[in-house]
């Protein structure tokens, strides 16, 4: 155990989290307009995909960052067109989205490469300018959720929509907003995950990494930071685990495997008291009442 | 679905659930949404492989063929269709009670690997004892299992849709230590548990599918029964339209909650015991392969109902078997089926939101 931790752990522990804290911001960022975005997973694998796709045509990851935000956004507006528009069940579509995501994308992957042959690596960001992205995206969203008319309207519109819309906001149009915005940073941290010191594309590359951000935005109590810290403890697990992998110790490697997932169902059994949960969370609105 | 909203003032529901439980308001609309969702994915996978330079209509006559055409492919999709069945009944029993659990992977992993690890290091029991026993196993835990994010709703109001899912990795990661550690095969160079030997089901006489099929069979019409005639199958309907309602009568939503979590895992810890003893034989680290996702569309196209849920169980399987037999014929890429699967579920919520969109409904 006293190896555990070395410097190399911690910076597999940072290097692992840093997606999972983009992703977890960017479902904050929805979820406190009122929109429970189950599809996180799915936008996350498609943003890895542009990302990827993107960085090999362009040759430069920072395009391909890009392509993950774009496509993010897009998958934003799918899923604030069915569940904002036309208000179909927020946890069925998000679920469907995600399952369609994970068939698409490796649909799509496999037709981009010639089967046979490897697929190619892409050239990768090094840790300093994700970490740089990861705080300037902290700050961001803390900013504009905090100290801007916005970012209160954003806020109010998941405690209050009625108020809101009395208010003469458009309850409809903050929610799609904050979905592809949200959405947006899920694309980013997908694609922060391939263009990082991964470099590839593999099927199914998130590993539920999407479903771990949603649970952080529960555990963080849908604040920013606590959410970045909540991303950290899961990468410092994730680490532990991989480093155990390979050697022969008391404890089984599995354990670690399992360990950020029973840490924050431990989470949200001590703070699932009434904790800043949107009030209007998931439920659609419909002007005037239904 | 938020983690502490009390659930008596979610608002009656809205989407697919609130169709299903509102009753028989258009018969024709609930039968035609799933019918055309499926139409419209093949549509779309039809262009996919035209894209691919592979004709749609022979592709998609070979897929048919690679079903009826053959003993081998009826077996198949009945082998397939078993557990999805049974994943998919336990699923619309949640949803019909508006529960949305997405832990079926995680307990028909944990069911699976109870009942195996009964059956093959646990009391030596004559053969048929040993199957019971171990089926009575796999029920049980895949119940517990669903029963923890079940407690942790009504102990402390945690979302079950976050607990469910995140129950899923844990079981992930003890089949990986089971099967490494726990139930190794002492004779394996690679990690397995040993075979179920004795507690293996047989087939049905005279077909080359295992018993878990005819259980599966057995099961819709028995869930039916439940839901239309018992008290149970009342609160559940009641639970899923109007909890409100619930909470005035003297039964306790919290109670029918756990029933129902506890029941769609007895179903998902019985599905994954059937398909160790039916198919697989004993555990491996790729015993999950993702059914328990499978079964929420299958749930969803069968409009949470029993009867639906075998339809849709059997037609995903077929397509699954159907485009398998078709791939040695064309150079279909292998995930086509996956997408077109995905796409059906997309186009039915769709579908579903859109057929009833308020300026249709008489106000």
């Amino acid at each position: 155990m006293d190896t555990l931790f070395t410097l190399a752990t911690l910076a597999a522990a940072v290097r692992l989290a840093i997606p999972v804290a983009v992703a977890a911001l960017g479902e904050l960022v929805t979820e406190r307009a009122g929109v429970l975005n189950l599809g996180l997973e799915g936008t996350m694998l498609f943003g890895a995909l542009a990302g990827y796709l993107a960085t090999l045509a362009s040759g430069t990851p920072w395009l391909g960052l890009g392509g993950g935000l774009a496509a993010g956004a897009a998958c934003g507006a799918v899923i604030a067109l069915l569940v904002v528009v036309i208000r179909a069940d927020q946890i069925v579509t998000g679920l469907a989205f995600t399952l369609f995501a994970v068939s698409a994308t490796t649909y799509l992957f496999e037709q981009s490469y010639t089967i046979g042959q490897a697929p190619p690596r892409i050239p990768s960001l090094s840790m300093g300018p994700l970490v740089a992205i990861v705080l300037v995206v902290l700050a961001g969203v803390w900013f504009v959720l905090a100290r801007t008319t916005a970012g209160l309207v954003l806020g109010a519109t998941g405690e209050a929509p009625e108020a809101v819309d009395a208010l003469g906001y458009r309850v409809p149009r903050v929610r799609t907003l904050a979905t592809v915005a949200g959405s947006a940073l899920a694309g980013l941290a997908g694609a922060m995950l391939v263009c990082g010191p991964l470099g590839l594309f593999v099927q199914n590359v998130t590993a539920g990494r999407g479903w771990v951000a949603l649970a952080l935005v529960v555990f963080a109590r849908w604040r920013p930071g606590r959410a970045v810290a909540g991303a950290l403890l899961f990468g410092l697990c994730d680490a532990a685990q991989l480093r155990l992998q390979g050697t022969a110790t008391e404890i089984p490697y599995e354990v670690f495997l399992a360990l950020p997932y029973v840490v924050t169902l431990l989470a949200l059994v001590v703070r699932a008291r009434r904790s800043g949960t949107p009030a209007a969370l998931a439920v659609p609105f419909v002007r005037g009442g239904t | 679905m938020t983690m502490t909203r009390d659930p008596a003032t979610v608002p009656a529901p809205d989407g697919v659930l609130g169709r299903v439980l509102r009753g028989p308001d258009s018969r024709a609309a609930s039968v035609a949404v799933p019918v055309g969702a499926v139409l419209a994915a093949l549509v779309v996978g039809g262009v996919l492989m035209a894209v691919e330079g592979v004709a749609p209509l022979s592709a998609y006559g070979e897929v048919v063929l690679g079903v009826f055409g053959r003993t081998r492919g009826l077996i198949d999709t009945a082998v397939m269709a078993t557990p999805l069945i049974l994943l998919g009944l336990g699923v619309a029993v949640a949803y019909r009670a508006r529960v949305f659990t997405i832990g079926a992977e995680g307990q028909y992993i944990a069911g699976a690997l109870a009942g195996t690890a009964w059956a093959t290091v646990g009391p030596p029991l004559p053969g048929l004892l040993l199957l019971v026993s171990g089926l009575a196993v796999a029920v049980l835990t895949g119940a517990a299992w669903s029963g923890v994010a079940a407690w942790m709703l009504a102990r402390f109001g945690a979302s079950v849709v976050i607990t469910s899912l995140l129950l899923n990795y844990v079981a992930a990661a003890a089949l990986a230590w089971a099967v490494r550690v726990g139930i190794r095969d002492p004779g394996s160079f690679t990690p397995q548990s040993r075979p179920l030997g004795a507690a293996a089901l047989p087939d049905i006489p005279g077909t080359g599918v295992h018993l878990g099929f005819l259980v599966a069979l057995l099961a819709v019409p028995a869930l039916a029964a439940v839901l239309r005639r018992t008290r149970f199958g009342f609160r559940v309907e009641v639970l899923g339209a109007h909890p409100e309602v619930l909470a005035a009568t003297e039964a306790r939503p919290a109670r029918t909650r756990l029933a129902v979590l506890a029941l769609a895992g007895a179903f998902a810890g019985l599905a994954g015991f059937v398909e160790v003893a039916g198919v697989t034989e004993r555990m491996t680290p790729a015993f999950a392969t993702g059914y328990g996702f499978t079964a929420i569309i299958v749930a969803l196209l069968g409009r949470l109902r029993p009867v639906g849920v075998l339809v849709a169980a059997l037609l995903l399987a077929g397509l699954t078997v159907g485009f398998d037999e078709a791939e040695r014929v064309f150079i279909i890429p292998s995930t086509t089926v996956g997408v077109i699967q995905a796409l059906i579920v997309v186009f039915f919520v769709a579908g579903d939101a859109l057929s009833r969109r308020p300026g249709r409904r008489r106000r």
